[in-house]
């Protein structure tokens, strides 16, 4: 699967394998989830 | 400066000059979305020149409805607080909601909704000083569910930019700009 792209400033690059990792763990994910605000 | 009270028909350069330059909000920087990302880091934001901020998104598209969550470029890995209080448009119900306890970032300071063009603003104060930053008036408005959140990073810490990330999926296109609130 192609990683998201992520942008610093005015350069737009491919996520590396690492940052892919660390965003997946944050519980991001391409499709969504629910939009309902819930608790942290 | 002080109000002037003009008196006479004529406005020289000097005046218009200086009330242009001394204008409440002051524009600092902007950065134009790419595609499809997942993140947009705004590096140089904060100086020494403001303590409050205003941040104006508008017009970029998500590829889902989701929140947008906001951070600190090169801030902890913890420490951020927000409360969001937010109601659905179908109900007169307002639900409260502390949405971020010691998260990674503040989450649902702003909405996009899939396909539409999105846009949301919010105040950062103190964030180059070496003090706690806080965030306020974030503007959630998502599909069903819109409301209004405040919170603080727990860092005294200065920084000079900041990120914004869909909470899923990815933005394309709109624009970030930065305001400064002119101290005197």
């Amino acid at each position: 699967m192609t990683r998201p792209n992520i942008q610093i400033d005015d350069e737009v690059r491919e996520m590396t394998e690492a940052e892919y990792e660390a965003l997946l763990a944050t519980g991001w994910t391409l499709e969504g989830t629910d939009e309902t605000p819930t608790a942290g | 400066m002080s109000v002037k009270t003009f008196t006479s028909e004529i406005l020289t350069s000097s005046d218009t000059n200086t009330y242009l330059a001394n204008s409440g909000l002051v524009y600092v920087t902007s950065a134009t979305i790419g595609s499809a990302v997942s993140s947009v880091t705004v590096s140089s934001a904060f100086s020494a020149t403001y303590d409050a901020y205003r941040v104006v998104v508008v017009g970029g598209t998500g590829s889902v409805t989701t929140g947008v969550a906001v951070g600190m470029a090169g801030g902890p890995a913890t420490g951020y607080y927000y409360g969001l209080v937010y109601a659905t448009y179908a109900s007169t119900v307002v639900s409260a909601n502390v949405n971020t306890n010691n998260g990674a970032n503040w989450q649902f300071v702003g909405g996009i909704t899939a396909g539409q063009a999105s846009s949301f603003v919010f105040d950062i104060y103190n964030p180059f000083l070496s003090l706690y930053t806080t965030i306020h008036n974030g503007s959630y408005a998502g599909g069903a569910t819109a409301g209004t959140g405040n919170g603080y990073l727990a860092a005294a810490t200065s920084f000079t930019g900041f990120v914004i990330a869909p909470q899923s999926g990815t933005l394309t296109g709109g624009t970030i700009t930065v305001y400064g609130y002119r101290k005197a």
